[in-house]
């Protein structure tokens, strides 16, 4: 269904860029949003107008959910602004300096003759420096709406940061329910939620392959924690990591060839690594502690991991045959769960401070140690976006557990979905396009 | 009663045998022969019913247990004790040797029955963290077992991290129950 929808829905560069410029620098620590004005979108001759305010909000939805923007929408428009629609011409731009914006989308949908295929133009004004950005237009079928607006929308995030964003991907978690938890799927925005596994077993930490079409998870459907792979469809359970006792936290490498996983082969937890068939298991930690929550670096050379050969939980570091090992995190006396950033600078992780666990970010060298959230809750089970930009986790702030998502500087920290919680382990997927 | 009379019996014959002037030794030899017989088979007897009245016991103690998404039929025995742990800690501690003792002796009775040790964790801390801590508390229970003459055959383990809570509340009390070394019946 999703190639489908990725096949038919093609896009077209109205007009280039005359120049690449990054209105928005996301690397630095802290950064003022971009005032943007959403113009009431057209609906171009027999298009129903519901159809072209969905659009409409999804895109609004989905650049306010970015971080980088604060969104001057239709309502929020002074009144002679607030009606028109379609593409202006720069030499009007002037007229929408009351709106207090600094960039203008102006948009229009068309429904095909054919009333099962829809286009999508947009356009982007500088309106300070009264110029026009870009416009693009795509085209599909009626049920790649959604698609084809987060299309647009990364294509926003890509002129004004000069990076797309991830409109177009997925988070897989876990959610509680009955005595188990079983495996979740939603977007970005949270739409979309979808149920992967149903087997009311205790299925945990969920990991996406690097091509995005399966899911390595742990269940304990035969009385061990084996390592299962299921398509993201929910189809084609197979188990593929079965010794006697843990078989866990899956990480792909970024080749797709290995899994770097947790193993209890030898009665304590050790890492492993296996091939994506499970076989040939070999022992990467050779210390008498208990080891934990694999992590690749983004070149494949390097798996970051949990070790308490010093006492304590810490966050190490290891070449991807064993060597090398060094520790990463010397503050606290709990730190685990660290995640490696997809730019490979930075190693999330979740550390104990004052009784409540909280997310913090590192340098891959141990420097520049930050604490991203500072809520009365814990907060857990850090992953990268596949840009580096945001951050999910899990966190008790509001009752039970449930999957949040932050800009990567701890900004913008909101809840995935607005189910009633007991959600944890989630992991961001690849972009999908 | 006809043992009373047999020993009287015994007794005259050897006052006679005195008198007679036999030897000695050969006397004195049979009479503890005799008594210690006596005195195995009753404890034998004693042991069989005392090993018999046990199994009923043990039997009867035996609950099935079907957990949905887990495959088998287990059993749960409230003569097999749980033992508790230290935050963050997997080392048997003193007074829980003890109940492991206990449970070691109650497996060399029944030498069909095999177990499985489980490890559990309390909330806090990560998922990932908490299976490797389970999976330790499950095999220095097994360890201890072994180490004081179950036969390694029979028992496995397993880590259910903090997956399955006894005590589903928030407080230091709930915690240490949930640090525990559980042990279900495999085989029986």
């Amino acid at each position: 269904m999703l190639r489908y929808f990725f096949i038919l829905l093609s896009f077209l560069i109205l007009v280039s860029p005359a120049e690449a410029r990054v209105y928005l620098d996301i690397n630095a620590p802290t950064f003022v949003q971009i005032p943007i004005v959403l113009a009431k979108w057209k609906s171009l001759e027999k298009t129903p107008p519901s159809f072209t305010e969905k659009a409409y909000e999804i895109l609004a939805n989905d650049l306010t959910l970015s971080g980088f923007f604060k969104v001057i929408d239709v309502a929020h428009l002074p009144s002679p602004l607030r009606e028109r629609e379609g593409i202006p011409n720069v030499s009007s731009l002037q007229e929408w300096t009351p709106s207090g914006g600094e960039i203008l989308l102006a948009g229009e949908t068309l429904f095909q003759p054919d009333g099962a295929n829809f286009k999508l133009t947009f356009h982007l004004f500088d309106l300070v420096e009264q110029r026009h950005i870009v416009g693009k237009q795509y085209e599909g079928p009626l049920p790649a709406l959604q698609s084809a607006v987060h299309r647009m929308a990364d294509e926003v995030v890509l002129q004004m940061t000069g990076e797309k964003g991830v409109h177009n991907t997925k988070i897989a978690y876990t959610v509680v329910q009955g005595s188990g938890k079983e495996i979740f799927i939603a977007d970005f925005d949270g739409a979309n939620v979808k149920q992967i596994t149903k087997n009311q077993s205790i299925n945990l930490s969920p990991a996406w392959s690097p091509d995005g079409k399966k899911i390595a998870f742990t269940s304990y459907l035969r009385r061990n924690p084996d390592l299962y792979l299921i398509d993201v469809d929910g189809k084609n359970l197979k188990r593929f990591s079965s010794y006697p006792g843990l078989n866990v936290s899956p990480s792909w490498s970024p080749d797709g060839k290995k899994i770097a996983l947790m193993m209890g082969k030898e009665g304590k937890s050790d890492i492993f690594l296996i091939d994506a068939d499970g076989g040939n298991p070999t022992r990467l930690t050779k210390s008498h502690g208990n080891e934990a929550s694999p992590t690749w670096s983004p070149d494949g050379e390097w798996i970051a991991f949990v070790s308490d050969r010093s006492g304590s939980p810490q966050i190490y570091i290891m070449a991807r045959d064993g060597s090398n090992v060094r520790r990463l995190t010397f503050e606290g006396s709990y730190n685990t769960n660290p995640s490696w950033s997809p730019k490979g600078d930075r190693i999330a992780f979740c550390g104990r401070i004052e009784g409540r666990f909280q997310i913090f970010t590192i340098g891959t060298d141990g420097s520049g140690p930050r604490r991203m959230t500072s809520n009365s809750g814990s907060n857990e089970s850090p992953s990268w976006s596949p840009d580096g930009r945001y951050i999910a986790f899990s966190s008790t702030r509001t009752g039970a557990p449930k999957i949040f998502i932050m800009n990567a500087n701890g900004f913008n920290q909101r809840p995935l979905t607005s189910s009633k919680g007991g959600e944890s382990s989630p992991a961001w997927s690849r972009r999908f396009e | 009663m006809s043992k009373k009379s047999f020993i009287v019996t015994i007794l005259i014959l050897c006052i006679a045998l005195i008198m007679t002037g036999c030897p000695k030794k050969t006397v004195v030899k049979e009479e503890p022969s005799v008594k210690k017989e006596e005195a195995a088979k009753a404890e034998a007897e004693r042991k069989a019913k005392e090993a018999e009245k046990a199994k009923g016991e043990f039997e009867k103690s035996l609950v099935a247990k079907k957990t949905p998404g887990i495959e088998g039929e287990v059993f749960e025995s409230s003569l097999l004790k749980d033992i508790h742990f230290d935050f963050d800690k997997y080392d048997i501690r003193p007074a829980d040797a003890a109940i492991l003792k206990g449970n070691a002796d109650l497996l060399k009775k029944y030498h069909n029955v095999k177990i499985q040790i489980e490890g559990h964790c309390d909330e806090r801390g990560t998922v990932e963290y908490n299976l490797a801590l389970g999976e330790r508390r499950a095999n220095s229970t097994r360890n201890y077992l072994v180490s004081i003459g179950v036969s390694p055959e029979r028992v496995s383990t397993i880590s259910y991290g903090k997956e399955r809570p006894l005590d589903p509340a928030h407080n230091e009390e709930a915690w240490a129950k949930n640090r525990r070394a559980h042990t279900i019946i495999t085989a029986k």
